[in-house]
């Protein structure tokens, strides 16, 4: 019943999609807009069929309904009830049906948003790319990866479970979800970048009432990326959180993409420029997301994190292929009629610093990019085997990351226009003094080395801006002065900070050791005392876990390996001792037994500042949705740069106007000096 | 600049300088051993596993190689010569990084003249706006802008 | 609701001194081929990849004579390959930390019970860089009972130039080595492969 259930979802699904697509191409060939809002109605009915799959399919996994073939594959009668929920999102089909009721969720939602404005052809565009991939997702769940194959259990059948990995740690609940929201998130901007390029409407307001869609899609990216190096921490057994391996790489390319879109928006907002530039980073983030799927699920590159490949490469690369050449064509055909007649005046401006910001991401994305990519196009060409890895990634990025922290401390002080020396010496003096002292402290506690105590000073430098800013516009508004896209991108820029200097601390100062231990053995790892107390084996439902209790300067830890099903796998769960000053990681490597005496070898990995990385991650979330914020409420197509002279001669807006950006970025300082 | 303010500015430079040649000349002392075998087995790419290297992973060929970094460096090989060694035994894809020579060199090479020719796209595009005489809004363009803001201009979709 | 407002549609002043836009500049449109150009060649680069199971890959030994491949087995007996000519072989080399290798294991299983009944394909592990115990331990966990091969100092797995696992080699009942996978085989993989060699063999009249 849940199999019939669920296919008959995703049928209405594709009809529904599908349907829409064609009237909503009826109506814009030949301006019948009233059928817009038709394709209203068959947005909702796409909705409707996610639901009833994704609600079938949760059905069959709760109560272990081994007639689908999904279940049968993925669930286990001895899986517990939070990871049989998840398990949705463990293998290949189940994860597309979480993906295509996010993205008909968020259909549902922007046909709500501009219910109002169903007549207007720039949001029937919008609609009908939306439903064109909803119809991609949907076929792919229909014919590829159906997940509601019928399937013959024999008595007695139980199925092998989910992966031992996605088992083992309750992260594993949220980190997909989040990702998905993040991922599938930016198909709206780019379904209204699209719609634009279509009508060559690009100089209104659409981009600004879609800019809070792109901001919580980006949050969502944000946190899901953030969750998965901890969950890659918690459970891989390595020590490390993220191996610049090649899912992580494709899941990194749209969060940059779209952070240099986050800033050069600001730039066509204010000053009306960028703007077929800004259309350009949403199409390429949907593409890379596209991409980011087909890497992930093609098995074409081999990665810890692959799900099992199939047909639906050829389908995912298709899609990809598609969107390139609709976006190129567009961009190719209308992008140089589109473009706004201004200028920037000088490249020492706020335009200047995000403009630098946008190459500097775009050179991240690239370097990111090739790297992942290299070894498949040198295998094409030539046939030879080579392997790009994280020394490489690190080499590239470092330059490119302190660039970065040097900006975000420089640009916030930044006015629009133009700015002079003397503004920027005046301005900077105090977060100056952050930067340094951060750096004397870091060397009193020991730190060495250049490129870490560059991190940490120009991260002290950047935290100095972006705290003077948040410390000038709370004097300014109260309460208001932390809330609204400055303030809030502001704290956003605090907590990269915090993941900077982490990054920094962890990777430069970390020390290994690996230790073969007999009980009451003890050894000294980095000033810590590691002590093996003995072993303990605990039988749960779906595993047999045998822990060694290791105390650490005095706690007791129990890193453990974990064996599934009927031992056909083993996999290691680490213990981490954490503290705000460092990390203290266990892994255990070889269980004791007979064989070896009861002896255990053990990984301990001692690094600093890791819980600054999870801290900072939070710390972005509170200024995305900080940021999200409505401000006072002012009219999207009001302009910014300028007020516009009316007939009184009176200014139209405020010059303190809203969303809490402190007038002195205006044109002419108005701040008191500090 | 004001006078204090600029013996401000020097009074940091001066200190931040001191403490970073502070803490770049203190590098914990020289490298022993075994911080050279692990960072080079950084760069080591572990035969058996995918993307991870010799230092993080835990798999006997890692075991056996990271063995065999460490018994070279004890007999005083360079870095270099070890990489050859290990190159020649297991192949070029046991290095974690490319060289820099021969097709491998492209994904070193190919960032720099990105970056370059990025450089040289935003020069230009400054360079022709500086060329540009500023806009001026026209009368015709006010006109356009005042009937486009008077009537209401929130036009139907609220904030979600 | 108000037609919305195309600045683009004004028509140009003619009192204008100044602000025409600049002479249409082709950058987007050059911008787009050249990406469009690079786009094409990244998607047929990666339509053309292999996944990263059954990858067939280049070796000096196709072709060749297979190497000698005889030693004790796990189970205490004796292995040699050249007992099992005039039927196809598969030489899997493993180890048990290996996880691809954890992976295929099930595929290597449903393999060695079909060709078992018909006799026609012998399947056989080498054991790489791996303890008896934990092989011994691995196979009494996960099942299968073909023969594998201890290679304690790793001179079978240098004869075939194995460095790193998984790893498999088809050889033909003449004993030639005709394939070699890297990165985790399938059993419909393994079984395509065979015909596919046997169909080109047939093509070619070759013996």
């Amino acid at each position: 019943m849940n199999a019939a259930l669920g296919q008959g979802g995703v049928i209405l699904g594709v009809a529904a999609s599908l349907g829409g697509v064609a009237t909503l191409a009826v109506a814009l060939r030949q301006r019948r807009l009233h059928l817009i809002a038709v394709g209203r109605s068959y947005a909702l009915l796409a909705l409707l069929g996610a639901v009833v799959a994704v609600v079938a399919m949760e059905r069959a996994l709760i109560t272990r309904d081994f007639t689908v073939q999904y279940v049968a594959d993925t669930g286990s009668h001895k899986t517990p009830a939070l990871y049989n929920v998840a398990t949705l999102w463990a293998a290949l089909e189940g994860s597309l049906l979480l993906w295509v009721l996010v993205l008909t969720g968020y259909i549902a939602l922007v046909v709500h948003k501009f219910r109002r404005r169903l007549g207007d052809p720039l949001v029937g565009w919008a609609l009908l790319t939306m439903l064109v991939v909803s119809s991609f997702f949907f076929l792919l769940l229909l014919f590829p990866a159906n997940p509601f194959h019928s399937f013959d259990p024999p008595p007695g059948f139980d199925g092998p479970g989910p992966n031992p990995l996605l088992q083992n740690h309750p992260l594993m609940a949220f980190h997909p979800p989040m990702l998905y929201l993040g991922i599938v998130g930016f198909t709206v901007p780019f379904a209204f970048a699209v719609a634009a390029l279509a009508t060559g409407r690009v100089g209104e307001g659409w981009l600004l009432e879609t800019r809070r869609w792109t901001l919580f899609a980006w949050g969502f990216l944000t946190v899901g990326i953030v969750l998965g190096a901890w969950w890659s921490y918690e459970v891989l057994n390595w020590g490390g959180y993220w191996g610049w391996d090649p899912v992580e790489n494709a899941v990194l390319l749209p969060w940059l993409t779209g952070t240099a879109y986050l800033h050069s928006v600001m730039v066509q907002e204010r000053r009306g420029m960028l703007r077929v530039w800004n259309l350009s980073l949403l199409c390429a983030t949907f593409s890379l997301t596209i991409l980011a799927t087909f890497l992930t699920r093609s098995g074409v590159i081999a990665s810890v994190h692959s799900f099992t490949e199939s047909d639906i490469g050829v389908w995912l690369l298709s899609f990809f292929g598609l969107i390139v050449a609709v976006t190129l064509g567009l961009i190719g055909w209308r992008g140089d009629r589109l473009r706004a007649p201004g200028r920037i005046d000088s490249p020492l401006s706020r335009e200047g610093a995000f403009l630098a910001n946008n190459v500097l991401f775009a050179g991240f994305a690239f370097v990111v990019l090739l790297g992942t990519v290299f070894p498949l196009i040198v295998e094409a060409l030539n046939g030879d085997q080579l392997s790009v890895g994280a020394p490489y990634f690190e080499r590239m990025t470092v330059p490119i990351g302190i660039t970065l922290l040097f900006l975000m401390a420089v640009a916030p002080v930044l006015p629009w226009r133009k700015a002079s020396g003397e503004l920027l010496a005046q301005r900077l003096f105090w977060p100056g003094w952050v930067g340094t002292a951060t750096v004397v402290v870091a060397v009193l506690v020991g730190a060495h080395g250049l490129a870490p105590l560059l991190a940490f000073g120009l991260g002290g430098f950047a935290a100095g801006s972006a705290l003077r800013q948040l410390v000038l516009a709370s004097r300014r508004q109260g309460w208001r002065g932390v809330v609204g896209r400055t303030n809030g991108g502001m704290i956003v820029h605090l907590g990269v900070v915090l993941i900077a200097v982490a990054l920094a601390a962890s990777s430069s100062y970390d020390t290994e050791r690996e230790l073969t231990l007999d009980v009451d053995d003890s050894a000294t790892v980095a000033g810590h005392e590691v002590m093996y107390v003995g072993p303990r084996t605990v039988e749960q439902s779906n595993k047999t876990s045998i822990r060694a209790r290791v105390s650490v300067d005095g706690h007791v830890y129990e890193p453990a390996i974990n064996r599934f099903g009927e031992g056909e796998t083993a996999v290691g769960t680490p213990a981490v001792a954490t503290s705000p000053a460092r990390d203290v990681y266990l892994a255990l490597l070889q269980v004791p037994d007979d064989d070896n005496a009861g002896r255990i070898v053990l990984r301990v990995v001692v690094q600093p500042l890791v819980l600054w990385l999870w801290i900072g991650g939070a710390v972005m979330l509170v200024g995305t949705v900080l940021a999200a914020f409505p401000g006072r409420r002012r009219s999207p197509t009001a302009p910014v740069s300028e007020p516009p002279r009316q007939a009184t001669g009176a200014p139209l807006l405020a010059p303190a106007n809203g969303d809490g950006r402190v007038g002195s970025t205006d044109e002419e300082p108005v701040e008191v000096p500090t | 600049m004001t006078r204090t303010r600029l013996l401000g500015w020097l009074a940091m430079a001066a200190v931040l300088v001191a403490a970073l040649a502070i803490g770049v000349a203190d590098d914990g002392g020289p490298r022993t051993p075994e911080e050279r075998a692990r960072s080079l087995a950084e760069t080591v790419a572990c035969p058996a596993c995918d993307g991870q290297s010799v230092a993080e992973s835990d798999a006997a060929a890692s075991r056996g190689i990271r063995t065999l970094i460490a018994e070279r460096i004890d007999q005083g090989a360079s870095d270099d010569a070890i990489r050859d060694e290990l190159v020649a035994t297991w192949g070029e894809s046991i290095l974690l990084t490319p060289d820099s020579s021969g097709v491998g060199g492209l994904v070193w090479v190919l960032p720099v003249v990105a970056l370059v020719l990025a450089l040289a796209g935003v020069t230009y595009v400054f360079w022709r706006w500086r060329g540009m005489a500023a806009v001026h809004a026209s009368d015709a363009d006010r006109a356009l802008v005042d009937q486009a803001l008077a009537p209401s201009t929130r036009a139907g979709g609220e904030d979600p | 609701m108000t037609s919305p407002v195309t600045p683009e549609s004004a028509t140009p002043d003619p009192g204008d001194d100044v602000a025409e836009a600049p002479p249409r500049r082709r950058t987007g449109l050059i911008v787009s081929a050249v990406v469009a150009v690079l786009a094409i060649g990244f998607v047929a680069v990666l339509a053309t990849r292999e996944p990263a199971t059954d990858r067939r890959r280049d070796s000096p030994l196709i072709g060749k004579v297979v190497p000698p491949l005889a030693g004790e087995t796990l189970a205490g007996g004796n292995f040699d390959i050249d007992d099992h000519q005039g039927r196809w072989a598969v030489v899997n080399f493993f180890a048990t930390w290996c996880v691809p290798c954890r992976i295929e294991h099930p595929e290597l299983d449903a393999f060695n019970r079909a060709h078992a009944r018909s006799g026609d394909a012998v399947l056989v592990s080498v054991l790489f860089d791996d303890d008896p115990a934990s092989a011994r331990e691995f196979f009494d966990r996960n099942g299968g009972d073909w023969p594998v091969v201890l290679d304690g100092d790793g001179l079978i797995a240098s004869a075939f130039g194995t460095p790193k696992v998984p790893e498999s080699y088809l050889v033909t009942p003449n004993g030639r080595v005709a394939a070699k996978f890297t990165g985790g085989v399938t059993r419909d993989g393994l079984d395509r492969a065979i015909d596919q060699i046997e169909q080109a063999a047939a093509d070619r009249g070759a013996p």
